[in-house]
C-alpha cells in the first residue's frame, strides 16, 4: 500500500512535467492548429540554458532567465519557418516543425558537449516523510510549480485582453480578425508561451538526474498525453499528463511481476493508453468533435 | 493541346536520325569498356620486399613527421557523438591517435609510418551504424586500431574474419576470447565480475546479488559471470535487463528496491549509474554497488547523486588509472599534456599495444598483407604493455587459456585526477581462476 | 505530315489505347529505355561503395513509393512506416534465418519466397492497422501512427529471439535465386555490381506496378479521398475499403523495401526502426514530390545519398571540420541541411522535386514566351 502512495506521488511529479509540455502542445494546437513537433528541441534548449546560467545566476534566476529566452527562441521560430505556411495544410506545417526541432536539436547538442551536464536544483535527491510513506521533494516541487503555472494560465486567458484574444483566435481565427484581433500576435504569444513551458517542464525533468542529448524523448511522451486529454483542451492536457504519469509509474512499480510483458515496458504505457483511449473516444477525453464541412 | 516539337522529342528524333542503331551500340560498348577501368585493387611488394594488400601505401600520411615512409592505415570506430559512452569514447580516440604519433616519432614500423587520423568514423552505438561506416571505410584500412562496442563489433565480425581484418576492440566481452581477428586488451567482463563477487564477498560478505545489465554481449556478458561466481560462492542471484537512457530507469530502480540485494552488479552506461545509484538511494537501499570499468564517468560526482555514488559505489577496473607509476603510463602522459584526465585516455593507451607489436612482427616478416598481420598476431605469445599490465599479457598464440583475468577495485573519490581512487591492486579471484572459459559467457545467463 | 510530325507531338494521341497507356509517346518510350540501359550499364562503371550506395537508393524508393500512395495519393498521413519497414525486415530475417542459432530462423533462403512472405506480413499488420486508421485524420492519424512506431520498438527491442535485442541485432536476410547466391561475389560481378542489379530490377518493377495502380480505379479513389474524403463517400467511393487498401499497398511495399533494404546494410538492430527513419520517408515523400510516383524516386535518391554529398562537400568548406569531435563538423552540417531542406522545400516549392522538374520544363516548353 506504501509502494503504491510513494508510486502515485512519483507519478504525479513525473506526470506534471508531461503536463506542462502538452500545455505547450495544446496552447499551440488551439492558436494555429498544428501540432509543433519542435517542443523537444525547445525543452532541451531551455534546460541546456539553464545549465549553463545556473552557475552565474542561481537555480531560480536561470530558470526564469531560460524561460524568457526560449520563448524569445520559440518566436523566432515561428516568425520564420511557421508564419509562411499560414493558409497550408497542417500535417505539412507539422513536418516543418520536425524539421525545426532536427535542426534546433543538433545545434543544442553541439552545446551539451561530451560530458553530461546539470541543472544545480536546490532538492536533488532529497526526500522527507510523510507519515510512513517517503516522499522525493522535487516531485513536489514540480507539482507545486506545475498547479501555480496552470492557474496562472488559466487566470490569463479569463481576466487578460490577450487571453481573451487567444481564446477568440482559437474558435474562429476570420472572426476574431473582423472584431479586430491580432492574429498574428495571438500565433506569437502562443508560441512564446509554449516554449517557454517546454523550458520550465524540461528543467524539472532534469531536476536530480542529468541532462544529455536522449532528454528530448521525454517530450515525446507529450504526443500520447494530448490525444488522450483531447488536442484542444487545456483541462484535458493537465488531466491527462497527471493520469499517464500516474499509469507509468505504477506500471514501473509492478512491471518485474509480469516478466512476460517484456522488460521496461512503462515507457510504452502512454502509446498503449493512447490507443485504448481512441478506440473508444477518437477525440480524446475532453477534445470537441471535429465537424467537417464539404 | 500541345502539338510544338517537344525538346526531348527533338533530341530523340537527332539520335535516331544521325545514328543507326548497330553504331550506337558499338559506341556504347566502346564506352562502358573504357569506363569499367575506373574500378579498382591487389597484392604489391615495395622496395624493401614487404608484401602489402591493402591499406599500406607507398605515399607518405597526410600528417607524416618523415615524408620519405609509406603510410599504413588504421580505421577508428568508435561512439563520438551522441551513444551511451561518449564520454569514454572521445578521450579513447584522442589517446590512440597521439600513441600512434609516438609510434611514428619512434620511427613508425617496418619503414612505414601509421595514420589513424584519416578513418575516423562516428557508430552512435548502433550496431547498424557500426557496420554501415566500417564498410565505407573498409577499402582503405590495413587493420582496425579501434572498433568500440560489443554488440556493435559482432555484428562487423564474420565480415572481419572473411577479410582477415584485424581489430583492437574497445570493450571486453568473453567472446573475444575466441575470435583470432580480434586483439584484445584486459579482463573480461565475465572474469571482471566474478572477481568483484570475490571481493564483495570477501569484504562486505555479501549473500545476494542482483545484475543489473543492459541487453547484449556487453551486459549479458558480466551478468553471466555474476551468476557463475554467485553459484560457486553459494549466493542468490537474480538479473534484470535495461536500456540506456537516465529515464528509463524506473523499472531497474524499482527492481533493486524491491528485491533489496547485498551487492548489485551495474553493467550500464554513466547516466544510468547516476539515475540507479541515486534513486534507489533515495528510496532507502542500503547495499552495495560494484560497477565494470565503462559505468563510471568523473561528471557523476558533479550531480545529484554524488553523495550515493561515493557512499555505496565501487568501480571494476581491468587496468590501473591514469596516475599511476609505470612507463606506460608515464609516456601516455607525457604524450597527453594539457588535456583534463580521464580514464578513457588510459584505455584507449592501452589497447593499442597488441596491435603495434603485431605490426612489428609482420614487418619483421616482410609480411603486411591483411592475412601476413592476422598470422603475426596468431604468433605473438607476448605483449610489451610498458607495465600498464602484468607481465603474460597478450599471450595470443595460447589463444583463450592465455586470458589475462585480472581486476582492480577502485572507489570515487572527488580528489583524485580522474574521480578514482585505488582500493585493491589488480588480482584474480579464487573464482576466475579456477574457470575455464570453454564459451562466451553471455550465453550462460 | 503526320508521319513524322507526329514523334514531335508528345501530346497528341491518335488512338484509345496511347490515351491511357503508360508509355504512350515516343519520347518517354526512349527516355525509359535509356534510363534501363544507364541503370543496367552503371555496375560497370562506377566503385563498389557507390553502387552499395545507389543500391540502397533503390530500395528506399521502393519504400517511398508505398508511403507516396497512402499519403500522396491518398491523403492518409502515416508516420508509422518504421514499423511496416520493421516487420519486413523481421520476417525476412526469421525466413531464411539459420535454424541452429539461437534466434528464430526457418532456413529458407529462396528468395522467391521469402520476399512476398515479408510483403504479406506487412500487409497483414497494415490491414489490422487500417480500422483505426480509417476513423481518424489528419493530425490524429499521424501521431497513432507515432504511437504503432513505439509499440513497435517495444516489441521488436524486447522480443529477443526475434530480433536479438536492442543493442544487439541479428543478420538480415540472404539473398538466393534458386540456390545461386546473389549478393556473393564470383566471376559475374563483385556483390555490390550483383546486388545493384538485382536492386534496380525490382525497382522498376515495384515502380511500373505503382504507376498503374494510380491510374486504375483504385487510384482514381485514392485521389477523390485525398481532395475531399467526406465528399468522395458522398458520390459513391468505399471509405474504409479504399482506406485499407491503401493502408495494405503501402505497407506490402514497406514490408519488401524493409526485407530488401537489410540484405545490403547487412545488420538489422532494433532502434534502428524509430520515429527518425519513419520522417526520413516522409520527407522522401515530401521533397520528392507528393501525389507522384516517379517524384517518390527522385525523393529516395535525394535524401539517400545527401549525407555523403554533403560530406564530398566538406573540403570546399574551410571552416568545418572533418572529424565528428570538433565543432562545427560536417555531420552536424549534414543533419542541419537534411532538416533546413524539408523546411525549405515545404515552404518554397510544396511539390518538391518534381514540381521543380515541371518548372524546368514548363519553362523550355513555353521558350521563348516563359513569362
Amino acid at each position: 500500500m506504501v509502494e503504491l502512495i510513494e508510486a502515485v506521488i512519483r507519478g504525479l511529479g513525473r506526470g506534471s512535467v508531461y503536463a506542462l509540455l502538452a500545455l505547450g502542445f495544446v496552447i499551440i494546437f488551439k492558436a494555429t492548429r498544428v501540432i509543433s513537433f519542435a517542443q523537444p528541441a525547445f525543452m532541451l534548449a531551455g534546460v541546456v540554458m539553464v545549465t549553463y546560467l545556473v552557475g552565474p545566476l542561481g537555480f531560480w534566476g536561470a530558470l526564469a532567465v531560460a524561460t524568457i529566452l526560449t520563448g524569445l527562441l520559440a518566436l523566432g521560430v515561428e516568425r520564420t519557418a511557421v508564419r509562411p505556411m499560414v493558409g497550408r495544410p497542417a500535417f505539412v506545417v507539422a513536418i516543418i516543425t520536425l524539421g525545426v526541432d532536427i535542426v534546433v536539436r543538433v545545434i543544442v547538442n553541439a552545446f551539451i558537449g561530451i560530458n553530461v551536464r546539470q541543472v544545480g536544483d536546490p532538492w536533488g535527491l532529497s526526500t522527507f516523510n510523510l507519515g510512513a510513506v517517503s516522499v522525493e521533494k522535487r516531485h513536489v516541487a514540480v507539482l507545486v510549480v506545475a498547479a501555480l503555472l496552470v492557474a496562472g494560465l488559466f487566470a490569463y486567458f479569463r481576466y487578460t485582453r490577450m487571453g481573451l484574444a487567444m481564446r477568440a483566435a482559437s474558435y474562429d481565427q476570420e472572426t476574431a480578425l473582423a472584431q479586430g484581433v491580432s492574429v498574428g500576435s495571438v500565433f506569437a504569444v502562443s508560441w512564446a508561451m509554449a516554449g517557454g513551458l517546454a523550458a520550465v517542464a524540461g528543467t524539472f525533468a532534469a531536476t536530480g538526474e542529468s541532462v544529455d542529448g536522449l532528454m528530448w524523448l521525454i517530450a515525446l511522451t507529450a504526443l500520447p498525453v494530448i490525444i488522450l486529454g483531447g488536442l484542444d483542451s487545456l483541462a484535458g492536457a493537465v488531466i491527462g499528463g497527471l493520469i499517464v504519469g500516474v499509469l507509468q509509474e505504477i506500471v514501473a512499480s509492478y512491471q518485474s511481476s509480469m516478466p512476460w510483458l517484456g522488460g521496461n515496458v512503462s515507457i510504452i504505457t502512454p502509446y498503449v493508453v493512447m490507443l485504448l483511449v481512441l478506440l473508444i473516444r477518437p477525440y480524446g477525453l475532453f477534445g470537441t468533435r471535429e465537424v467537417e464541412r464539404v | 493541346m500541345d502539338t510544338r516539337p517537344h525538346l526531348l522529342e527533338n533530341l530523340a528524333i537527332l539520335l535516331l536520325k544521325g545514328i543507326t542503331v548497330r553504331k550506337f551500340l558499338a559506341i556504347a560498348l566502346v564506352a562502358a569498356v573504357s569506363l569499367t577501368a575506373c574500378r579498382g585493387g591487389e597484392t604489391k611488394t615495395d622496395d624493401a620486399g614487404v608484401k602489402t594488400d591493402v591499406g599500406v601505401t607507398k605515399e607518405p600520411c597526410p600528417e607524416a613527421i618523415d615524408k620519405n615512409k609509406g603510410c599504413i592505415y588504421l580505421g577508428i570506430i568508435s561512439d563520438l557523438t551522441e551513444g551511451p559512452f561518449k564520454a569514454l569514447a572521445v578521450p579513447i580516440t584522442d589517446a590512440q591517435k597521439a600513441f600512434w604519433k609516438r609510434v611514428n616519432q619512434q620511427g613508425g614500423i617496418g619503414g612505414y609510418e601509421v595514420d589513424v587520423t584519416k578513418n575516423i568514423k562516428d557508430n552512435k552505438y548502433n550496431p547498424q551504424v557500426h557496420k554501415e561506416v566500417y564498410d565505407s571505410m573498409k577499402s582503405g584500412i590495413l587493420a582496425l586500431a579501434q572498433t568500440l562496442g560489443s554488440p556493435t563489433t559482432a555484428a562487423i565480425l564474420a565480415d572481419l574474419k572473411a577479410n582477415n581484418i584485424v581489430a583492437a576492440p574497445a570493450s571486453w566481452t568473453s567472446a573475444w576470447a575466441f575470435e583470432d581477428v580480434i586483439i584484445e586488451s584486459g579482463a573480461n567482463y565475465c572474469f571482471e565480475s566474478m572477481n568483484a563477487l570475490d571481493y564483495a564477498a570477501e569484504t562486505y560478505k555479501s549473500k545476494s546479488v542482483l545484475a543489473v545489465h543492459y541487453a547484449g554481449d556487453y551486459g549479458d556478458d558480466a551478468a553471466a559471470g555474476a551468476k557463475i561466481a554467485a553459484a560457486k560462492l553459494g549466493m542468490t542471484f537474480s538479473h534484470v535487463k535495461t536500456d540506456a537512457g537516465g529515464d528509463k530507469q524506473a523499472g531497474a530502480i524499482a527492481e533493486v528496491v524491491t528485491k533489496n540485494p547485498d551487492l548489485v552488479i551495474l553493467t550500464v552506461g554513466p547516466a544510468e549509474t547516476g539515475a540507479i545509484v541515486g534513486q534507489a538511494a533515495a528510496r532507502g537501499f542500503k547495499g552495495r554497488f560494484i560497477g565494470t570499468s565503462p559505468t563510471f564517468n568523473p561528471a557523476l560526482l558533479a550531480s545529484a547523486a554524488a553523495p550515493a555514488i561515493i557512499g555505496l559505489y565501487e568501480q571494476s577496473v581491468p587496468w590501473n588509472s591514469w596516475s599511476t607509476d609505470s612507463a606506460g603510463h608515464k609516456a601516455m602522459r607525457d604524450s597527453l599534456t594539457g588535456v583534463t584526465p580521464s580514464e578513457g585516455y588510459t584505455s584507449g593507451w592501452v589497447w593499442s599495444y597488441p596491435l603495434k607489436a603485431a605490426l612489428k612482427k609482420a614487418a619483421d616478416n616482410k609480411d603486411l598483407t591483411r592475412a601476413g598481420l592476422l598470422a603475426a598476431v596468431k604468433s605473438l605469445d607476448s605483449v610489451d604493455y610498458e607495465g600498464m599490465l602484468p607481465g603474460g599479457a597478450g599471450n595470443f598464440k595460447a589463444g583463450v587459456a592465455g586470458q589475462i583475468k585480472a581486476t582492480g577495485i577502485y572507489k570515487p573519490d572527488p580528489t583524485a585526477p580522474t574521480g578514482g581512487k585505488r582500493v585493491k591492486d589488480l588480482y584474480v579471484g579464487p573464482t576466475a581462476q579456477s574457470y575455464t572459459l570453454d564459451a562466451p559467457c553471455f550465453g550462460k545467463l | 505530315m503526320i508521319s513524322r510530325s507526329r514523334i514531335g507531338r508528345p501530346l497528341l494521341y491518335t488512338s484509345y489505347g496511347s490515351d491511357m497507356g503508360l508509355f504512350n509517346t515516343l519520347s518517354k518510350k526512349v527516355s525509359v529505355a535509356l534510363l534501363i540501359l544507364v541503370a543496367l550499364a552503371l555496375p560497370l562503371i562506377l566503385e563498389d561503395k557507390w553502387l552499395s550506395l545507389l543500391a540502397i537508393c533503390c530500395v528506399a524508393a521502393i519504400g517511398a513509393i508505398g508511403l507516396g500512395l497512402v499519403t500522396g495519393y491518398a491523403g492518409q498521413v502515416s508516420l508509422g512506416h518504421a514499423f511496416f519497414l520493421g516487420i519486413g525486415a523481421y520476417t525476412s530475417a526469421v525466413i531464411s534465418g539459420d535454424p541452429d542459432r539461437r534466434l528464430l530462423g526457418l532456413g529458407i533462403t529462396e528468395v522467391l519466397i521469402w520476399l512476398p512472405a515479408a510483403g504479406l506480413v506487412a500487409l497483414l499488420a497494415g490491414v489490422l492497422v487500417a480500422p483505426l486508421a480509417a476513423r481518424l485524420r489528419g493530425l490524429y492519424l499521424a501521431i497513432v501512427t507515432l504511437g504503432l512506431v513505439f509499440i513497435g520498438q517495444h516489441i521488436f527491442g524486447e522480443w529477443d529471439a526475434l530480433t536479438g535485442g536492442t543493442g544487439q541485432g541479428r543478420p538480415p536476410a540472404k539473398l538466393e535465386l534458386f540456390g545461386y547466391d546473389l549478393s556473393a561475389t564470383d566471376s559475374a560481378g563483385s556483390r555490390d555490381q550483383k546486388l545493384f542489379w538485382v536492386m534496380a530490377l525490382l525497382l522498376i518493377v515495384f515502380a511500373l506496378a505503382a504507376r498503374n495502380i494510380a491510374r486504375s480505379k483504385v487510384g482514381r479513389a485514392f485521389n477523390a479521398i485525398r481532395d475531399r474524403d467526406i465528399a468522395a463517400g458522398v458520390i459513391g467511393v468505399n471509405l474504409a475499403r479504399y482506406k485499407t487498401v491503401a493502408f495494405a499497398i503501402s505497407s506490402f511495399y514497406a514490408g519488401c523495401a524493409g526485407a530488401l533494404l537489410y540484405t545490403i546494410i547487412g545488420w538489422i538492430e532494433p532502434s534502428a526502426f524509430s520515429l527518425l527513419l519513419s520522417v526520413q520517408y516522409i520527407a522522401m515523400v515530401l521533397i520528392g514530390g507528393a501525389g507522384t510516383i516517379s517524384g517518390a524516386i527522385a525523393g529516395a535518391f535525394f535524401i539517400t545519398l545527401l549525407p555523403t554529398l554533403t560530406r564530398m562537400l566538406q573540403p570546399l568548406i574551410p571552416f568545418v571540420s572533418a572529424e565528428q569531435t570538433r565543432i562545427p563538423n560536417i555531420f552536424q552540417v549534414e543533419t542541419i541541411l537534411y532538416g533546413a531542406l524539408i523546411i525549405a522545400f515545404l515552404i518554397f516549392e510544396p511539390r518538391g522535386l518534381f514540381g521543380l522538374w515541371i518548372r524546368v520544363r514548363t519553362y523550355w516548353k513555353t521558350w521563348p514566351f516563359s513569362y
